[in-house]
Order: structure tokens, then C-alpha cells, then sequence
């Protein structure tokens, strides 16, 4: 009986932790504070670079987890332990201030993100030419974006394809990532031979020599205004509050830069 | 609110064929786990038993990038078939066919498995070749093993998801199965349907598992006779 | 039908008269093979050479002898290491040739003790099973034929699960042979049956075999039902053939412990019905020996006066008297003189030449008490039930 009771205290205890990530980093490391950050899928690059400055400046350091906004905003809508949430729109945050989730003070536009249509090297499609044309062309059979209906650099892409006029003709073509790094992951693994996908992907250092980038013209979709929030239930609101100081110095805007975002 | 049917009308679509592949799969090697006696058949149990153990992810990674178009199997698919494994209900059914592959197996193998030998002695020694006893003695002393491992490996497709996540692509009608379609709902906030369909799911499953069941305890239990 | 007559005695035994065999005409099934089986850490060596003509041979031994094992290598279920299997001109097996016959091509019919009948046909279709590659009108013609020879027309459509062991067995019987097998493999079986049903399939059997002759292996660790069967015997010992022969000869010469052991009938005799007393129920039978008959008093068996019949005698059921016995109840009185004794253990196996040789077996103390030495004169006392009586 006895035996029966331990073991099964011990499946609830490693479900529970299973089942709630942030619950395990959320703890004190030996030197300082630590941050759980959850960020938009498009600065899976940039943040980590951002991250590994700010702790050495600070000492806190920032435990990352990347996703698509909507994704997110449900998490945290449901309660996960983030201390800041880092969107690819300014709509998910305020959704998130309105439920009572998010400091409405704390709501800060951190950078204007830019979208690209993303092609692999090898690809023999003109796109200094023809931009968004060449998905019309018959050797393009998928074409890859995040799932517009929670990721703001999907409804992004659908936007800039009907006002292109080829959304249409497109429509039946396309494959929806989970989120952007998956729509970008469709286009390198060569399983679509298009995406559109962030600036920040295609210009990392990862990425660069995969592929080629063509940027879609601002104008053909609303501006993709980031913005960031720290959570309600947050413990650690002073560190939280440090970062995105951090976030408005030099060094950071220049990191920001270097991965294709622009500054409001 | 507005329940996807058309994903209903694929999941079911998909369950249907894994099932019946893995049926005609499943059979020729339950019977040699079964009746081999090779000494490293167990090498091969662990594998057919693999996918129980591993996320989907794994499943779905493979068929991504390992059977993708830059490696050589994606590259031969392709010219056979016109398109890539992902993103197509073929790559579904392959993927699932692996994820489901030891939930038809493995009941499969128990039941021939205790199909009493002499039966088979017998047959071979009336003159029946090992086709023949297959069809007319093993295979219909394991019904329910055959019933068990088919409604299993249905049931399992049913609620795939991590592969369908991973390789899908969420074309609606093609790759956008129910478990995607609730995903998505709940992602955007619309509970509603999510619930919805979430509970027309587990009714359906459910309803279907109970019908094979229940069929499966009456008709067809054998046993040696004396 | 044979023209045996039914024997029902009082015993248990199955009674049968032998009539010693010519080498009948037929298919002959000739084997020698070597086939090891590990069992639980040892291995377990089978080494065989014998000569089965067409009828029963009789495959007699203890458990674990080896008897399954052997018949095992006729069928082709299990593949010796060494050795070669021919029926008439066919080979089955051959190690040096590589040849090994898949069972189902090798038209060996298999009798299990298991019997293992489909569970889900019913009767009909058990007995069908083997005839697929007739047309439908010849399997039923074959099928009806023999499902009436043994008597179980009325089940054809029972399920093999619904009927009694005597059925089953019958049916079992019936599944292997409509097949025509060229040669019949019987696995123990008439196990577990009462002493009537075992005779009616017994007869079966025997009609049977006067209709087609083929080699039958009949395994049984059942003394009565060697003599009940048995034409030739062949004794498994531990993997070998300890002794072959026919039953008489088999168990009289030369003696081998184990197969007395086995046997456990010392003394067999050929005899011929003499008188009846069915009011009285037994009846006298002559046994032709040295200078004179025997005269036994036995149980009353079903034959008539001048039938062969064979008489089997244990040894311990065997008196042995100094001076002649009286105011007994036995009804066998018979003088002698000891031929010889030999001590195995605590028994004392004595040979008393009387117009027979009979063997006694009698305790160290008797031996010593009687002061018994070869020569001395004695009287054998054999109780009437004693007698055992066999028909073939």
C-alpha cells in the first residue's frame, strides 16, 4: 500500500513538472535572478543574442521560450508563469492587459518587425524581378506561413498577398506553420519552395547562405508593431523592469538592427 | 461557432486507411514474431515496438527532413509521385502507419502466438500449406486479436497529432485533422468550438470503440478443444 | 469387417488371441535417424533403426522414452540431426541428401494425443479438412463414408467443441485417415477412455488396417493394448530401441531388465480354448509345452472351444509351493522344478521349468524360508484371475 502511495506521489509530481515548464526554471540560480521570458517565434534569434549581453551586464539571466504570439497570449491567458511576453503585435499584449494578465503601464512598441519572401539558394525563381509574382509560377507547389490566425506575421503575409492580387490564385497552395520558425523550417528542409517569413530569420547567421530574401514592400501590410508587456503575476517585476530599460540603450537597438528590425 | 466537418470527414478518412494498411501489414509480421525463432527476433520486436516509445516528433521529423527533398529517399519519392511527403494525406498515412504500427502488431503477435501448435501441426499434416493454415486455423482462432489490434491502431490515428503538427501544414481537407483543428481553436481563443469538437471527437471514438468491443466479446471467443 | 470375434472379459485388460504375422504386403516404412533435443539443461538423444511393415507396430515405452519425438521425425515436425526415412520408395528424409519433405507433402497421417480438432469447424468440416483438393462431390461421398464406418454420422454438423471424448477420438481417427495417409501415426490414442469405448475404436482400428494396408506406429505405454494391437512391437528406451520384435518374442527373449520392467507381464503363452463353463465363468485353456500340455483354468472370455487365445501371467501372481498344495482355492496346481534363481534387489526371480518355463517372482525371505535351490521340486499355485487373456 504503502509502495503504491510513493510511486504514485512521485508520477504526480514529475506530471505536474511536466506539465508546467516555467515552474522549473522559475527558481533562484546561485548568482542572481532569472527571467522567464516568452517571446514571439521571429526573435529566436535576435533575443538570445539580447539575453547573453544583458546578463552579463546585469547578472539575470533570461530564460527564453519561443512561440507563435497567439500561442502565447493563451498560455499566459491560462496562467503560465512568464515574467515578460514579447509579441509580434501590439493586439495580443493590450488582449492580454484587458484580461488583467499584463501591467497595462509596462506595454512597450521594442521594434517594427519586416517580412520577406524567403527562398532556398538553389531555388531558380527571380525575385529581384518579379517580388511576390513568382509564386505564381508553376514550379512553386508550396508555399509556407505561419497560421494567420495566431501568428501576426501570418496575417501579415495573407494581407500582403491580396493586396499583391495573387491571394487567390495562391490560396490553395499554401502550408501553415505552427508558427514562423516552422514556416521558415518548411522552406530550408526544401519541402516548400517559398515562405514568407520574418526579416530576422532570413538575415541570421544560421540562416544566411540557405537561402535568399526578397523584402515585401511596407505598404502591403499593416506595420508589424512589436510590442512587449510585463506579466501581472510576475515576481521579479524589478528585473523585468531593468530589461526592457536595457532594451532601449544602444547596444541593444544595434542587436536589434543587425537582425532586421527596424526601431520605432 | 462552426465545426470543422470536413476535418471529421479526413481524420476519419486517415484512421480508416491506416487501419486497413496496417491490417495487411501488421499480419506477415506478427506471424514471423510470432513463430520465428531466430534468436535476435527480439532486435526486431524492440524495433516494431519503437514508436510507442518515441514523441511524435521524432516520427515527424523524420518524414520532414530525413525522407525530405534534399535526402535521397524524398528525392526518389518525389519523381515517383510528383510532390514531397509532407503536407499530402499520403505523407500523413505513411507517418501514421509507423506511429500506429506496434498497436496493430503487438495484438496481433499475442493472438497467434496462442493459437495452440498442434492445431498447426495438424493442418500441415492433412496437407494444408502454411498459406492455408494461416487462413483457415491461425487467422480465425485470433479474431479478436485481429479485431483488438485493428480498433487500437483506428482509435490511435484517431488522435494523432504530433505528426500531423510536424508535417502536416494544416491544408484544410488534406492535412487539417480534427486534433489540429481544436489546437487551432483553442490557439485563437474560440473555446466554443474547440469544446465542440473536442467532445464530438471523444463521442466518435469512443462510439466505435464500444461497438468493437462489445462485438468482439461475443462471437468469437475459441478455445483448444479437451 | 475382421472376422475376430468380440472379447469382453471381466478384467480390465483388452484381450486379444495372437496369430503371428507373415511379413505382410504393403508399403514398408524404414527409418534410422539421430535427433538431439536439449531438454532443461541435457540433451535428449533419440537414436532409432527399425522396419515398420504395413499394420500395427507397436511403439511401447515409459514417459519421456521418446515416442512423441519419434514419430515427430516420421511427420516431419521435427528434423533429426542424422539419418534417412523412406515409405515404399519415397523419401521423406534424407541428411545427406538435404532432403527434408514439408510435412504437408509427406502424406504421414498424425493421430495426436491432443487430438487437436479445429475448435471452430464442426465434425463434418474437421473430416473434410484434409480432402480440399478433391471436388465437393467426392468429399462429401469420402467424408459421409467414413463418418458412418465410425459412427458418428449424427455429429457431422455438432461443433468439435460439443462432443464427448469417445467422439472426438473417433473423429480424430476419422480426420487422418479419409486422408489416405501412407503411413498412420497414432499418438497414445485411447488414453484416458473407459475400457468399452477403447475396444469399439480398437476394432475400428483393426478394420481399418484389414483394408488398407499401411505401416501403422502406434504409441502407447499400455501393456494391453500392445497385445490388443500389436503385430510387431518396438520397445523405446531412453532414446534407443532397447527390444523389437512381435509382443512374444519381445518380452520371452533375451531378456533385457527394461523391457521386463516395462512390460511387466513375465509370462506369455499361446493357447487354445479347451472347455467352456459359462455357468461357472471361466473356461480351460490348453498350452502346448515339453512332454504335455498345460491345462489352465482362466476367466471366462467370449470365443469358442478350439480358439487361439494367448495368456499372459506376472510373474508375482505366482505362488510357489514345496510340497503339493491342498485345501486351496487356486485352481492351477502345476509341478515344476527350479531351473534357476537370481536375485534383483528384494525380489527373487525364479525360472521353474515345468511343461513350460514359467518365471515367479518371489521375497529373499521366501527364498530362504523354503531353503530354494535350483533343482529343488516345487508346485506353481496361479490363481484363475491371475490368467490374463488377449485377444488379437
Amino acid at each position: 500500500m504503502e509502495h503504491i502511495a510513493k510511486n504514485l506521489a512521485c508520477v504526480l509530481i514529475v506530471a505536474c513538472i511536466l506539465a508546467n515548464p516555467a515552474a522549473a526554471f522559475a527558481q533562484q540560480t546561485k548568482n542572481g535572478t532569472e527571467l522567464v521570458v516568452a517571446a514571439a517565434a521571429d526573435l529566436s534569434t535576435a533575443l538570445k543574442e539580447i539575453s547573453d549581453s544583458f546578463e552579463k551586464k546585469t547578472g539575470v539571466s533570461l530564460k527564453l521560450s519561443f512561440g507563435a504570439s497567439g500561442a502565447l497570449t493563451q498560455q499566459i491567458q491560462n496562467g503560465a508563469p512568464f515574467d515578460l511576453f514579447f509579441s509580434a503585435d501590439m493586439d495580443y499584449p493590450r488582449q492580454l492587459i484587458t484580461a488583467g494578465a499584463a501591467d497595462g503601464t509596462s506595454l512597450y512598441e521594442y521594434a517594427v518587425g519586416r517580412l520577406v519572401l524567403w527562398v532556398p539558394t538553389d531555388s531558380a525563381l527571380d525575385l529581384d524581378h518579379k517580388g511576390l509574382k513568382v509564386l505564381l509560377d508553376p514550379s512553386v507547389k508550396k508555399i509556407a506561413i505561419a497560421n494567420p490566425q495566431h501568428a501576426p506575421y501570418g496575417r501579415a503575409a495573407v494581407a500582403a498577398l491580396k493586396h499583391a492580387g495573387i491571394y487567390d490564385q495562391v490560396a490553395d497552395r499554401l502550408v501553415l506553420g505552427e508558427n514562423v520558425s516552422q514556416a521558415a523550417q518548411f522552406v530550408e528542409s526544401g519541402n516548400a519552395e517559398a515562405g514568407l517569413v520574418p526579416l530576422a530569420h532570413a538575415v541570421a547567421p544560421g540562416m544566411q547562405g540557405k537561402g535568399k530574401y526578397w523584402e515585401v514592400r511596407a505598404d502591403f501590410y499593416p506595420p508589424l508593431a512589436q510590442g512587449l508587456v510585463i506579466l501581472s503575476h510576475s515576481q521579479h517585476k524589478k528585473e523585468a523592469a531593468e530589461l526592457v530599460e536595457y532594451l532601449k540603450t544602444k547596444e541593444a537597438a544595434e542587436l536589434l538592427r543587425k537582425y532586421g528590425f527596424t526601431l520605432p | 461557432m462552426a465545426i470543422d466537418w470536413q476535418a471529421f470527414w479526413l481524420t476519419l478518412r486517415l484512421a480508416i486507411t491506416v487501419s486497413a494498411v496496417l491490417l495487411a501489414l501488421g499480419l506477415p509480421i506478427a506471424y514471423w514474431i510470432a513463430y520465428s525463432r531466430w534468436r535476435w527476433k527480439f532486435l526486431v520486436e524492440a524495433v516494431v515496438a519503437l514508436p510507442i516509445v518515441l514523441p511524435p516528433t521524432v516520427l515527424g521529423f523524420y518524414v520532414l527532413v530525413a525522407l525530405g527533398p534534399r535526402s535521397p529517399i524524398g528525392r526518389w519519392w518525389i519523381s515517383l509521385t510528383g510532390h514531397t511527403l509532407a503536407f499530402t494525406f499520403g505523407g500523413l498515412v505513411i507517418g501514421s502507419i509507423f506511429y500506429s504500427l506496434p498497436f496493430a502488431v503487438q495484438p496481433f503477435a499475442a493472438s497467434f502466438a496462442g493459437v495452440d501448435r498442434k492445431l498447426m501441426a495438424a493442418s500441415a499434416t492433412l496437407g494444408a500449406s502454411p498459406l492455408r493454415t494461416f487462413f483457415r486455423v491461425i487467422a480465425p482462432l485470433s479474431v479478436p486479436g485481429l479485431i483488438t489490434g485493428t480498433a487500437l491502431s483506428f482509435a490511435h490515428t484517431m488522435g494523432e497529432f504530433g505528426v500531423v503538427l510536424m508535417v502536416g501544414g494544416n491544408i484544410p481537407g488534406v492535412t487539417r485533422t480534427v486534433s489540429i483543428d481544436i489546437f487551432d481553436r483553442v490557439e485563437a481563443s474560440d473555446y466554443v468550438t474547440a469544446n465542440a469538437t473536442a467532445l464530438l471527437l471523444l463521442v466518435l471514438s469512443f462510439s466505435v470503440l464500444a461497438v468493437v468491443y462489445g462485438l468482439n466479446r461475443k462471437a468469437w471467443v475459441v478455445g483448444p478443444v479437451k | 469387417m475382421s472376422d475376430a470375434r468380440e472379447v469382453e472379459t471381466s478384467t480390465s485388460s483388452v484381450a486379444s488371441p495372437s496369430v503371428p504375422q507373415a511379413v505382410a504386403p504393403g508399403p514398408v516404412l524404414e527409418a534410422r535417424f539421430h535427433h538431439v533435443t536439449p531438454v532443461r539443461g541435457r540433451e535428449f538423444v533419440l537414436d532409432v533403426e527399425f522396419r515398420a511393415a504395413a499394420g500395427f507396430t507397436i511403439l511401447f515405452g515409459a514417459s519421456g522414452a521418446g515416442k512423441t519425438t519419434l514419430l515427430d521425425c516420421v511427420a516431419g515436425l521435427a528434423k533429426p540431426e542424422s539419418g534417412r526415412i523412406t515409405v515404399a520408395n519415397r523419401v521423406l528424409f534424407d541428411s545427406e541428401q538435404r532432403l527434408s519433405l514439408p510435412v504437408a507433402k509427406r502424406r504421414v497421417g498424425y493421430v495426436f494425443q491432443t487430438l487437436a480438432l479445429f475448435p471452430h469447424f464442426s465434425v463434418e468440416q474437421n473430416v473434410q479438412y484434409g480432402l480440399a483438393h478433391l471436388s465437393q462431390a467426392e468429399r462429401t461421398q469420402r467424408s459421409s463414408s467414413i463418418l458412418q464406418a465410425f459412427r458418428i454420422s449424427h455429429l457431422a454438423r455438432r461443433s468439435a467443441r460439443e462432443i464427448s471424448g469417445g467422439e472426438s477420438q473417433r473423429t480424430a481417427l476419422a480426420r487422418t485417415l479419409v486422408t489416405d495417409p501412407e503411413v498412420l501415426l497414432l499418438d497414445e490414442p485411447l488414453a484416458a477412455l473407459d475400457a468399452a469405448t477403447k475396444r469399439k475404436i480398437i476394432d475400428d482400428l483393426r478394420a481399418w488396417n484389414q483394408a488398407h494396408r499401411i505401416p501403422i506406429l502406434y504409441v502407447t505405454h499400455s501393456r494391453e493394448e500392445v497385445f490388443a494391437l500389436g503385430e510387431r512391437v518396438i520397445v523405446l528406451d531412453e532414446g534407443r530401441i532397447a527390444a523389437q520384435g512381435t509382443p512374444h518374442e519381445v518380452i520371452d527373449a533375451p531378456r533385457q531388465e527394461t523391457v521386463a520392467q516395462l512390460v511387466g507381464v513375465e509370462n506369455i503363452f499361446d493357447a487354445v480354448v479347451e472347455a467352456m463353463r459359462p455357468e461357472r465363468g471361466t473356461m480351460t485353456c490348453r498350452i502346448a509345452g515339453d512332454g504335455g500340455p498345460v491345462i489352465l483354468e482362466t476367466p471366462l472370455v467370449r470365443g469358442g472351444v478350439g480358439s487361439p487365445m494367448r495368456i499372459g501371467i506376472r510373474a508375482g501372481d505366482i505362488l510357489l509351493a514345496t510340497a503339493p498344495p491342498v485345501g486351496l482355492s487356486a485352481r492351477n496346481v502345476i509341478p515344476g522344478r527350479i531351473a534357476s534363481l537370481e536375485q534383483h534387489d528384494v525380489i527373487v526371480s525364479a525360472r521353474v521349468r515345468t511343461r513350460v518355463e514359467m518365471e515367479v517372482h518371489i521375497t529373499l525371505a521366501a527364498r530362504d524360508s523354503l531353503q530354494l535351490v535350483p533343482g529343488k521340486e516345487v508346485w506353481l499355485v496361479i490363481k484363475t484371475h491371475s490368467c490374463h487373456l488377449m485377444q488379437s
